[in-house]
């Protein structure tokens, strides 16, 4: 009599197949981020054994008055995620809303919107780089052929950020496909019933269908707070380095500088620390405004 | 569209004009929208048939005259171009593989656990997703260092035993759970075990994910300039993105050289991203791979 003999029970072949995966999370972001807490403490340069810091690389980087760079980067990345999460939040929405219906060529439009999304960062960055140069560049091209001021765009300070946002705000596919997704999650038979209420466009908009999206729209913000300190790094890099002086500046370059080229990771894993710090804390502040909100809408 | 019909029926005539309009007015802006949205590729494309040195424009040159298809060849004179694209290529080619293969076992695995495993990991997942590579780069590198995987294509490699994307993960798991659960009764009644299943069952049959995923990988590798900024210190081993940065530091005004790296670069890109659109902007599979 034959007996086969499986080599192994069920349970545990599928605990194998997860191995990889949960291993390569605990080792190339648990452990890297452990890690990342403990340098922000040491002196550490990539060369000599750490020595331990205590509060030192925090307070360099926060009080030390012949290196404000931290908190101009701090500054800088603040403007950046209030001005690019709300608008890109929006842009995706009205998108969604808009290209939500099956018709004719919506899948077209669909992926046009996409499109820049899935554009390579750096030939992203150079691309607008070209598009803002002052002399060449189309949109100066354009304004100047309306009769409008041309300004210097990433020459200038004033604008520079500016042209970050703007750029962040073709890259909305993502979101789009979320909010999309969640559109269509809806049941069609609320529709119908609002429709047979007689209720309006707008009415429907703000009762029925945004309500519905409302965790989705959370999720796709958290998601965009967080990406959005730490994104601008390539762009950043390609386009500007940080100048006109330090006007672009952002958190993550500020990083770069500090540890991969000046090789001072203590304080880079400490700036780190508080970034990290900024973003939980501005989260926490949406989710406690959203509670107010709820709270307001209920009664 | 059957504004035809309604046009033999007079009283109709009036509705079915306004749905006309309603209709020029949709597409009319839909085409806005999508000439927007494309307008700084068409502008790479543009400036990179440009002559190198000429005077700026007085208005826009949507068709450069003369139209400089030099460009292309002198890219590949400056720099090793093929070399990064082929070393682009290799890079691309080992993580797709490898992430399909711990993606689709970390999917198929969590489409059969308990609805408490399954739950875990999918939070699990959703906060791995929020971590961008910046969050770690700092001790990753230092840890990488200390491997010895500094300047060598490992530590390029290494998301792809994750999965590369905890979303590449889930949207597997989305798709072995479509699959009728009595599929995989039938296969373990019969005595196979999970890797067999796995292999038998849940892969043929999860083809468009398969495809969707490999190619998303690829343009995610492709497409990476921090990693390789980071790690690649030897120029034989660079990749497109470091190669396309290094073009810009040679000459940062050479617009239109600039442009045709660029458009070197992201054609492929492009290329797939037409061919995957479909599965993942299409209307019924939107609430398949979002949803639940």
């Amino acid at each position: 009599m034959i007996k086969r003999v499986r080599a192994l029970p069920y349970r545990t072949e599928l605990g194998l197949m997860l191995v990889p995966y949960l291993l390569g999370v605990a080792g190339l972001i648990g452990l890297p981020a452990l890690l990342s807490v403990g340098m922000a403490f040491v002196f550490y340069d990539a060369l000599s054994p750490p020595t331990w810091a205590g509060l030192a690389n925090f307070r360099e980087i926060l009080t030390d008055p012949t290196d404000p760079l931290f908190k101009i980067a701090l500054a800088n990345s603040l403007y950046f995620v209030a001005l690019a999460v709300p608008l890109r939040t929006l842009g995706a929405l009205g998108l969604a809303l808009w290209l939500n219906r099956q018709r004719r060529g919506v899948g077209l439009y669909r992926a046009a919107v996409y499109l820049p999304t899935v554009i390579p960062d750096v030939a992203y960055a150079l691309i607008w780089l070209w598009i803002f140069n002052p002399l060449y560049g189309p949109v100066n091209l354009t304004l100047n052929a309306l009769n409008l001021p041309t300004p210097g765009w990433l020459a200038d300070g004033d604008t520079a950020k500016l042209v970050f946002v703007i750029m962040a705000l073709f890259q909305i596919g993502e979101g789009f496909v979320v909010l999309l997704a969640g559109l269509q999650n809806i049941p069609p038979e609320y529709y119908a019933s609002a429709a047979v209420d007689g209720a309006n466009r707008w009415q429907i908009l703000r009762h029925l269908t945004l309500p519905l999206l409302a965790p989705w729209l959370l999720l796709l913000t958290v998601r965009d707070v967080i990406l959005s300190f730490q994104t601008t790094f390539t762009a950043n890099f390609i386009m500007t380095g940080g100048g006109p002086y330090y006007a672009t500046l952002f958190l993550p370059m500020e990083i770069y500088n500090e540890a991969f080229d000046a090789f001072r990771f203590g304080p880079g894993a400490a700036m780190m620390l508080l970034m990290f710090a900024l973003t939980a804390a501005l989260i926490g502040v949406m989710f406690s405004f959203l509670n107010d909100w709820r709270e307001a809408d209920e009664h | 569209m059957n504004t035809k019909q309604n046009d033999r029926n007079p009283v109709s005539s009036s509705v079915s004009r306004k749905r006309v309009s309603r209709g020029l007015i949709y597409h009319a802006i839909s085409w806005a929208i999508l000439i927007l949205f494309i307008l700084p590729l068409v502008w790479m494309v543009s400036a990179s048939l440009r002559q190198p040195g000429l005077a700026p424009p007085r208005i826009i040159e949507w068709i450069p005259n003369p139209i400089a298809w030099g460009n292309y060849a002198r890219l590949f004179d400056l720099l090793p171009v093929g070399r990064y694209a082929l070393n682009s290529l290799i890079v691309s080619s080992l993580a797709v593989p490898l992430t399909l293969l711990t993606a689709s076992w970390a999917g198929f695995a969590m489409a059969q656990l308990s609805a408490r495993g399954r739950e875990r990991l999918m939070t699990f997942s959703l906060v791995v997703l929020m971590i961008p590579v910046t969050a770690v780069w700092l001790t990753r590198y230092v840890l990488f260092a200390w491997l010895g995987w500094v300047n060598s294509y490992l530590a390029l490699l290494a998301p792809g035993i994750m999965g590369s994307s905890p979303l590449f993960i889930l949207l597997f798991y989305w798709a072995f759970r479509r699959i009728p659960a009595e599929l995989y009764e039938a296969a373990r009644l019969e005595g196979a075990g999970a890797f067999v299943i796995w292999w038998r069952v849940a892969l043929p049959l999860a083809g468009a994910t398969l495809v969707a995923v490999g190619l998303l990988a690829f343009i995610l590798y492709w497409s990476d300039f921090i990693t390789p900024l980071l790690y690649l210190k030897s120029q034989s081993l660079y990749t497109l993105p470091v190669g396309l940065r290094q073009l810009q530091e040679m000459d940062r005004t050479n617009w239109p050289l600039l442009m045709a790296g660029s458009v070197v670069m992201t054609t492929p890109v492009i290329v797939l991203f037409l061919i995957v659109q479909r599965y993942f902007l299409q209307e019924s599979r939107l609430a398949g791979i979002y949803g639940q």
